[in-house]
């Protein structure tokens, strides 16, 4: 993995302050691709944070991030997802009063170059893939709530990325359209795409990541292959409160 | 040229009294329904005109007429709640900052252009509350009329922060400012705090349009002005924050009038005055998009 | 297009070069000031209905035209089409500005500075009497020489069809696409790569040149251009005109301006009280059809004829 090309992503003493408080108190952390991470910890551990300082949502306070080895100083949302930098939310972010078919060519169209017809036929095929396509003259206000989770996956896919945070992908999600996630995000992986995702699903997590991070307090505190950050004595102290 | 300097300063307070007034009601409306009243000036306007009639049509003296006057704007604002602001408590209506904004701003045209047909489209002056000026140091004279206003409009103020602190009312619009849920939680009925809040705000606005009535008269479009400073005050002062209201209130109406004093081209300064404090706002919007001491972007949906 | 929209198309155009042989020279006038408002009204909806932001500065930027156009003409002898040319290119550069510094602003906050930009405006054309004539207004010269309003009748259907051609166009597009993803969400509109910052302020430069088009096309035609124009009751018919119409509509906006601005004239009779009806009217429209008046109805009536293409139609203007 580590033979010389720069990682996919790269937070590098990464600051972000709210007040007084470090949200995210100097966190390095670099994914590679073809990995698939877990990025876990107690609620109010800066892990949505860092999502919003990696994807440009967030102003940096310190630190940097790089994008395939490129600093990205002050770039925009936008610009990360031009670079291939995809996201969902921890609350489900759609155009709502805009049809289904709709949300998926907004960011298929806001690619350089894009044909209508080409992203139309795209949008259509992953629309299909997730389940969705019978629905997709439908507005996305009248989806229930884990079609919505689908729609914003399948609209940070027409971004074509090579890099996706899920943020709390199972937060509020039966157990069947669970499974079907983690179904869909392997199928996804396989093909290639890199994934960083956050959730209190544990379970979840573990039947899907190879490698996991864990963050306290905005540090990271523990950063390996699932079995041995599982061990750490750092992490039950953290997840216990003591 | 210091006695006019003086003068224009204590007008500035009176009439700072007076933009607090407005501004205030304007930010209890902000802080329960949590709207942007784009028909406050109008309201003024009315409770102006609602005290001209009380006293020239049922012969209240002019003091006890205010009081009239409040009870009776009160009254309208709780009618323009019920009949056009309901459908921002219903869950199913969507977009409602935009419903706010458009249908208040709606209302003023309409109110403005109705008081052309009721009231006439000339200035009435009612009476004034006691005739004369008093003799301040030197050579300055202060009409009785903006010392009743600018203590009336104190009174007044004195008497919202009691109600607000004080009183089990101002208590339960207290705790719906904070947090909508919690407060129902504890139950409280939502929907008559919002009645209660547009009432006392429009009431508000219109004990400043009756204490200001005899100094400036009643014109169908007096609610213009005091709207957009009423804007400017509440931006400056953090929409939602009395207290914050009432310094920026009483700053404005102070620099906006030594401005005028102090502009070297005098026909100009009454003029530019207005866009003094609107200029102001603007820079502030530039750099704080959500005020001074504003707290978050107004979200609802 | 479908046939029967085609169809409807050729005979609106059909009536619309008719039209001055059809009625009186008063009716004409006020047809011309309606396409005039409709522009107007087009443009308002296309920046609060499509892309979401609630200016209540708008008719500053037709007095920007308008002004633009009347002090070159007046102070350096510019020829009026070229007046006119700068005054378009005057407001869509005071639209950039405007639409640069709100970005951060939203709703109301957004609504109280574009009032505030053009309440200043006003307030200095008022005041700066010894260049912009003041509240009594400076004279313009006329764009044509004619007996009658005939050139000025055309001349504004062109503009009209232009502009809202030219808007319905940028609707359709991609770029009419992302003005709804801001509207809708500013956040995700950003995390599915649109360039916010861009489209936002192209959103208010479109809708600000076209106000501005709308006064450079009122000041030679009144013949003399006052303060008024940018004044807040203005801003209210407009806003009344184009609610009515249905906001998220363009041709609906149209006709709403069109069928206001005849109402108002038809009643003239009555006095004041005309002007209290559009507010009612607003408020009416606001409170119980959310969606306007005109641009249901039609949809309404074209489900009765074809009951299948209503689906559809609906699902297309929503």
């Amino acid at each position: 993995m580590m033979n010389g090309t720069p990682p996919l992503i790269e937070a590098i003493g990464l600051a972000k302050h709210f007040g007084g408080i470090f949200a995210v108190d100097h966190l390095d952390f670099e994914v590679h691709a073809g990995e698939l991470v877990g990025l876990i910890g107690p609620n109010g551990s800066g892990k949505t944070t860092t999502i919003n300082l990696l994807t440009g949502h967030l102003r940096i306070d310190g630190g940097g991030v790089r994008v395939r080895g490129q600093p990205v100083a002050g770039l925009p949302a936008s610009g990360f997802a031009g670079l291939g930098v995809g996201r969902t939310f921890q609350i489900t972010q759609l155009f709502s009063r805009m049809s289904v078919l709709e949300n998926m060519l907004v960011p298929g169209l806001a690619r350089p170059h894009a044909h209508k017809t080409h992203v139309t036929r795209e949008a259509r095929r992953h629309l299909e893939f997730l389940g969705l396509a019978a629905l997709e003259s439908l507005a996305a206000k009248n989806l229930s709530g884990g079609q919505q989770k689908l729609l914003e996956l399948g609209r940070a896919l027409m971004l074509n990325p090579a890099l996706l945070f899920l943020d709390e992908p199972f937060a509020g999600v039966n157990p069947y359209l669970r499974d079907e996630i983690i179904r869909f995000v392997q199928t996804l992986h396989e093909e290639g795409r890199t994934f960083v995702i956050v959730d209190h699903d544990l379970d979840a997590i573990q039947r899907l990541v190879h490698r996991l991070v864990v963050m306290s307090r905005g540090k990271k505190i523990a950063d390996g292959p699932l079995a041995s950050v599982r061990e750490n004595q750092d992490v039950i102290k953290a997840y216990s409160g003591t | 040229m210091l006695d006019y300097i003086l003068i224009q300063a204590a007008n500035g307070l009176v009439i700072g009294v007076m933009f607090a007034l407005i501004a205030t009601g304007l930010t209890i409306i902000f802080s329960i329904l949590k709207i942007v009243n784009f028909a406050h000036g109008e309201i003024y306007m009315m409770g102006g005109y609602f005290g001209y009639y009380v006293i020239t049509l049922l012969g209240v003296p002019p003091f006890p007429a205010v009081l009239v006057a409040m009870a009776i704007t009160f009254l309208f604002s709780i009618g323009l709640e019920r009949g056009l602001l309901t459908p921002l408590y219903s869950p199913r209506i969507e977009r409602k900052a935009d419903y706010g904004i458009l249908i208040t701003f709606g209302l003023s045209v309409f109110l403005r252009n109705i008081a052309i047909i009721l009231f006439g489209p000339f200035p009435l002056r009612p009476p004034s509350f006691i005739e004369g000026s008093l003799a301040v140091f030197g050579g300055l004279m202060i009409s009785y009329d903006r010392l009743v206003a600018a203590g009336g409009g104190l009174l007044l103020l004195v008497a919202l922060i009691w109600f607000l602190n004080r009183t089990v009312w101002g208590q339960a619009l207290n705790a719906v400012s904070q947090s909508r849920e919690s407060a129902s939680i504890v139950g409280i009925n939502s929907e008559r705090m919002y009645m209660l809040a547009f009432g006392v705000g429009g009431a508000l606005a219109g004990g400043a349009g009756a204490l200001i009535a005899p100094i400036y008269s009643l014109s169908p479009s007096m609610g213009l002005v005091p709207d957009t400073q009423a804007f400017v005050i509440v931006i400056l002062g953090g929409l939602g924050s009395v207290s914050g209201t009432i310094i920026a209130a009483l700053l404005l109406g102070i620099s906006q009038n030594l401005f005028i004093a102090l502009l070297p081209d005098p026909s100009r300064g009454p003029s530019y005055a207005n866009a003094f404090g609107l200029f102001i706002m603007m820079l502030v919007l530039l750099f704080r998009p959500t005020g001074i001491f504003g707290r978050h972007a107004v979200a609802m949906d | 297009m479908r046939a029967p929209d085609l169809a409807l198309v050729a005979v609106l155009a059909l009536l619309a070069a008719a039209f001055p042989f059809l009625v009186n020279a008063y009716w004409l006038h006020v047809m011309i000031i309606a396409m005039m408002f409709a522009i107007m009204a087009a443009s308002w909806s296309l920046l609060a209905g499509h892309a979401g932001q609630f200016s209540f500065g708008h008719m500053g930027f037709v007095s920007v035209g308008g002004y633009t156009a009347g002090l070159l003409a007046h102070f350096l002898g510019l020829p009026l089409p070229l007046g006119m040319l700068a005054g378009v290119l005057a407001a869509a550069l005071v639209g950039c500005i405007i639409g640069w510094t709100c970005l951060r602003m939203s709703g109301p906050y957004l609504a109280i500075f574009t009032m505030a930009f053009s309440e200043v405006l006003r307030i200095t054309i008022v005041t700066e009497v010894e260049v912009t004539g003041g509240a009594g207004g400076m004279s313009v010269p006329q764009l044509f020489h004619a007996r009658t309003d005939l050139p000025y009748y055309y001349l504004i259907l062109a503009l009209l069809v232009v502009s809202v051609g030219g808007m319905m166009l940028v609707v359709a597009s991609r770029w009419g696409l992302f003005f709804r993803a801001i509207r809708e969400n500013e956040q995700a509109a950003a995390a599915a790569g649109v360039k916010v910052t861009r489209f936002r302020i192209l959103a208010f430069a479109i809708a600000s040149s076209l106000a501005g088009l709308a006064g450079t096309f009122y000041a030679p035609y009144i013949g003399i251009l006052t303060p008024d124009i940018g004044s807040q009751d203005q801003m209210g018919l407009v806003v009344a005109m184009a609610i009515v119409g249905g906001m998220e509509s363009l041709p609906g906006a149209v006709a709403g301006a069109i069928s206001v601005e005849f109402l108002i004239q038809a009643l003239r009779s009555y006095g004041q009280w005309r002007l209290v009806l559009f507010g009612a009217l607003l408020l009416f429209t606001m409170r119980f059809a959310r969606n306007g008046l005109l641009a249901p109805a039609w949809l309404r009536l074209r489900s009765l004829a074809a009951p299948r293409a209503a689906a559809l139609a609906k699902e297309a203007v929503r």
